[in-house]
């Protein structure tokens, strides 16, 4: 029952149906494969640092003119920084995690040149270095305050004698062993040994897929530029910026303070392409499920309008007004249903073609079925309405001339 | 006939207000979404010095690890930049038309008076071939010339010009950056070549400097480079000197030629043999030069994602033209009483195919100019959201005339079934159901 007025009035007007259809499956491909990357790039950006992004400024300075005393200089800093009420810890650092600014170098578990190293971003800090970013030591220790030297860039660099890396490093060092405690040898083959390690941290990177693999040497860089990590009280951030940059340029004169900004700010930076696909793609679905929706709309009215006559014969022979609805939410399951089977096999030709042609991460299938669900949710709600005026035609309307 | 057409069309177009917008609105949107990364995509893709990108080159010298290659995945490819005295001593012996060896620095400019504060700015630090090589504009001055190589002189951006002298004439004014006095040699005008194709190492689509100075300063001032920098041999660097003469690869080099490659390649061969027997250059011979275009195809300027967005973008202009077209059927079927009637009164298949035709055109046009509108804002966003230098990517007739043109062809073709469905319509049969 329903189904025979149904289908011949379908038959009559195929191609109105078939370019609806046809639409739909588009709009299932390009939403399918949209939303993937959509959900990707936010997981991406949202996923654990390892810091405490949130309570961290990074203050760059550079000192100038003859005779300017570097140490001298960054001492004064560090006590004035700690002097601010509200800083939790300070930490001179060569380079900022998130910031897309790094160093690099590989280590290896046996000095032998011939084997791939392992990859890592490179850094060096004090002692308060791990509590300046909120970063968790679980195992081993800290440095030592003795361990802490000044590098000068004309130095020789200091002995490198323990380091802390990041569990995925170890992982990669070692991974059938316990790391702690092992030495490890630089690209110059020069020993060192892990004293402790980090759960997680991701390090300046955040395109590269050995992001998580970082290496921390003690230290203090005694270079004209200088970049201060200052871990301050939740929620105090934004207020203590300001106070920062003032009093660091008031105190020396011969330093200019190049930019104080906060951690979140350098990852929201370095995140930027991503978060601009996202919000891309977001508005391209959002904006196409909608026209979708409003042409299914318009059709089933057009199609109400034009059926009036029809729908009141059916009425006046004693179909029902459920019947009525029933007719055309079937009619727009079926236009729905042909969309959604074309759709499906768009959609794989689409994933196919981004990941062959772009080297973007397999399409996970599990969006297909859940993809088809809503478009046919959607459209079956776009259709109640229009259905729901159908069947408030009254019988007599039949009879009437038009 | 084709204002009595357009009259027509518009008469058609209000008595059905709703389903005007809606088509009208689809039009616009999917011009809108399209052109925006159209216009991304023609701005990475374009060809920043169409008038030599044939005669410029990039040089790459394959002076890596004997043990593997700089890019693993791409064994073929020498490192991207020169070493120091390697960028140095091709530029001495100046085999090419012209040559230029740079990297990117930043200098502290430091006040005249006390009242104002020191300040950072950047510097793209390079031999006197440069301006000449990329046919950079000035207002005044001149760049330096090769005797000058070593001098302490400077070229300026416009802005920063204006921040240190007003804009006006400055050549042969004095700043001290570094505790150094430098003299203005030039300042050129805004040069913006899109992509940086100089530079897509550090970014292709970043601000230039703000100012040039000679590259024989780099030992004088000790500059660092706050480029990348690539190294792979572990040597004792406890002076700058010892990172000039290191093997850690810096510098970028670009060479113009007149003769062909193979003559200016095997010069670079010979060079590299040369050192070979000094003990450098371990690894098998490896010598390129990539013109512009490939040195942009080679570093990948034009991001996956804008071609991704392109592809999707299209995609998303064939869903708004089958709703067009939807639209246009289900209008057109509505209009069966009244095009039975015309076609009673006399009016030909081809003067109702005609009219149909106009009123799509009209919607096209419609759809299109909002488009346009929605194109410069969506262009707005994209800066805003990738924070792209200003008027990195602008709307240009290019894009404005595609936007037009596309609109109204593209609906004019979604027109053409739902016309020609109308045209189908016999003559008086419509009257005879009423």
């Amino acid at each position: 029952m329903g189904f025979g007025p149904m289908m011949s009035s379908l038959l009559r007007s195929k191609t109105g149906p078939l370019l609806v259809s046809l639409q739909i499956a588009v709009t299932l491909a390009i939403v399918i494969n949209s939303l993937f990357i959509v959900l990707q790039r936010v997981e991406k950006i949202n996923r654990n640092t390892g810091m405490d992004v949130d309570n961290v400024i990074i203050a760059y300075v550079r000192g100038f003119g003859e005779g300017f005393d570097v140490v001298n200089s960054i001492r004064n800093d560090i006590d004035l920084l700690n002097s601010i009420p509200g800083v939790i810890a300070v930490s001179v650092t060569n380079q900022v995690p998130l910031s897309g600014s790094g160093s690099g170098s590989g280590l290896r578990a046996v000095p032998d040149e011939t084997i791939d190293a392992a990859p890592a971003g490179r850094y060096t800090w004090s002692d308060k270095g791990l509590d300046a970013l909120g970063v968790e030591l679980t195992r081993g220790r800290n440095f030592y305050a003795e361990e802490i030297e000044y590098i000068l860039p004309e130095g020789t660099s200091p002995p490198q004698d323990s380091i802390l890396i990041t569990q995925a490093l170890a992982d990669e060092l070692f991974p059938d062993d316990d790391a702690l405690g092992k030495t490890v040898y630089w690209g110059s083959m020069e020993p060192s040994i892990i004293v402790g390690i980090i759960g997680h941290m991701h390090g300046s990177w955040v395109g590269w897929d050995k992001l998580s693999n970082v290496v921390i040497q003690p230290g203090i860089y005694a270079y004209t530029t200088n970049k201060f990590m200052i871990r301050v009280e939740a929620g105090m951030r934004d207020e203590l910026m300001p106070i920062i940059e003032q009093q660091l340029g008031e105190s020396n004169r011969q330093r200019v303070v190049k930019s104080v900004r906060s951690l979140e700010e350098l990852a929201d930076r370095s995140y930027r392409r991503d978060r601009g696909m996202a919000i891309i793609l977001g508005i391209v679905i959002t904006l196409l499920v909608g026209l979708t929706a409003l042409v299914i709309v318009g059709l089933s009215s057009f199609h109400v309008t034009q059926r009036t006559k029809q729908i009141g014969t059916r009425r006046a022979l004693g179909a029902k007004k459920r019947d009525i609805i029933k007719q055309f939410v079937l009619e727009n399951w079926i236009i729905t249903t042909a969309g959604a089977v074309l759709g499906a096999l768009l959609t794989v030709v689409v994933a196919y073609w981004l990941e062959t042609s772009f080297s973007l991460p397999r399409l996970d299938w599990n969006y297909l079925p859940i993809g088809i669900v809503s478009l046919w949710l959607l459209s079956t709600l776009a259709v109640i309405e229009p259905a729901r005026r159908a069947a408030s035609v009254p019988p007599a309307v039949a009879t009437r001339s038009v | 006939m084709f204002s009595y057409n357009l009259k027509l069309a518009i008469k058609s177009m209000r008595r059905n207000p709703m389903m005007t917008v809606l088509m009208v609105a689809a039009i616009a949107v999917g011009i809108g979404i399209s052109m925006t990364t159209l216009s991304v995509y023609y701005m990475m893709n374009g060809n920043p010095i169409p008038e030599k990108s044939d005669q410029l080159f990039a040089v790459t010298l394959d002076s890596w690890s004997p043990i593997r290659p700089f890019d693993v995945d791409r064994p073929e490819r020498a490192p991207h930049q020169l070493t120091y005295q390697d960028a140095e001593r091709l530029a001495e012996l100046a085999a090419g038309k012209r040559q230029a060896a740079m990297f990117e620095s930043s200098l502290i400019i430091e006040p005249v008076n006390d009242e104002e504060m020191p300040f950072e700015a950047t510097a793209r630090v390079t031999t006197g071939d440069f301006f000449s090589m990329f046919n950079v504009p000035f207002i005044y001055g001149d760049g330096w010339d090769k005797a000058a190589g070593a001098e302490p002189m400077v070229v300026l951006t416009r802005q920063l010009n204006e921040r240190l002298f007003g804009g006006e004439d400055s050549v042969g004014r004095w700043l001290t950056m570094n505790s150094m006095r430098f003299q203005v040699a030039g300042v050129i005008d805004t040069w913006e070549p899109t992509p940086r194709f100089y530079d897509p190492i550090n970014g292709g689509f970043r601000e230039i400097n703000e100012m040039f100075i000679p590259f024989g300063l780099t030992r004088v001032l000790e500059l660092d480079s706050i480029g990348s920098d690539w190294g792979w041999k572990a040597e004792e660097i406890t002076s700058f000197e010892q990172w000039l003469n290191s093997e850690a690869s810096w510098i970028q080099y670009f060479v113009e030629l007149d003769g062909d490659r193979d003559e200016y390649l095997a010069h670079l061969d010979a060079y590299v043999g040369e050192q070979k027997n000094l003990g450098r250059f371990e690894r098998p011979m490896n010598n390129n030069i990539y013109n512009v275009m490939e040195w942009m195809d080679y570093h990948e300027v034009v991001a996956n994602d804008s071609r991704v967005l392109l592809g999707l973008s299209f995609l998303f202009l064939v869903v708004c033209l089958l709703s067009t077209i939807t639209l246009l059927l289900t209008k057109f079927v509505g209009k069966k009483s009244e095009t039975s009637l015309r076609r009673a009164l006399g009016a030909s298949r081809g003067i109702i195919f005609r009219q149909q035709i106009v009123e799509v055109a009209v919607i096209g046009f419609a759809g299109g100019l909002i488009g346009l509108l929605l194109t410069s804002f969506g262009l707005q966003g994209i800066q805003y959201l990738y924070a792209s230098p200003p008027g990195l990517v602008s709307l240009d007739w290019v894009i404005m005339s595609a936007a037009i043109s596309v609109a109204i062809i593209s609906s004019m073709i979604a027109g053409l079934y739902p016309a020609w469905r109308v045209c189908q319509v016999p003559p008086a049969t419509q009257l005879k159901a009423q």
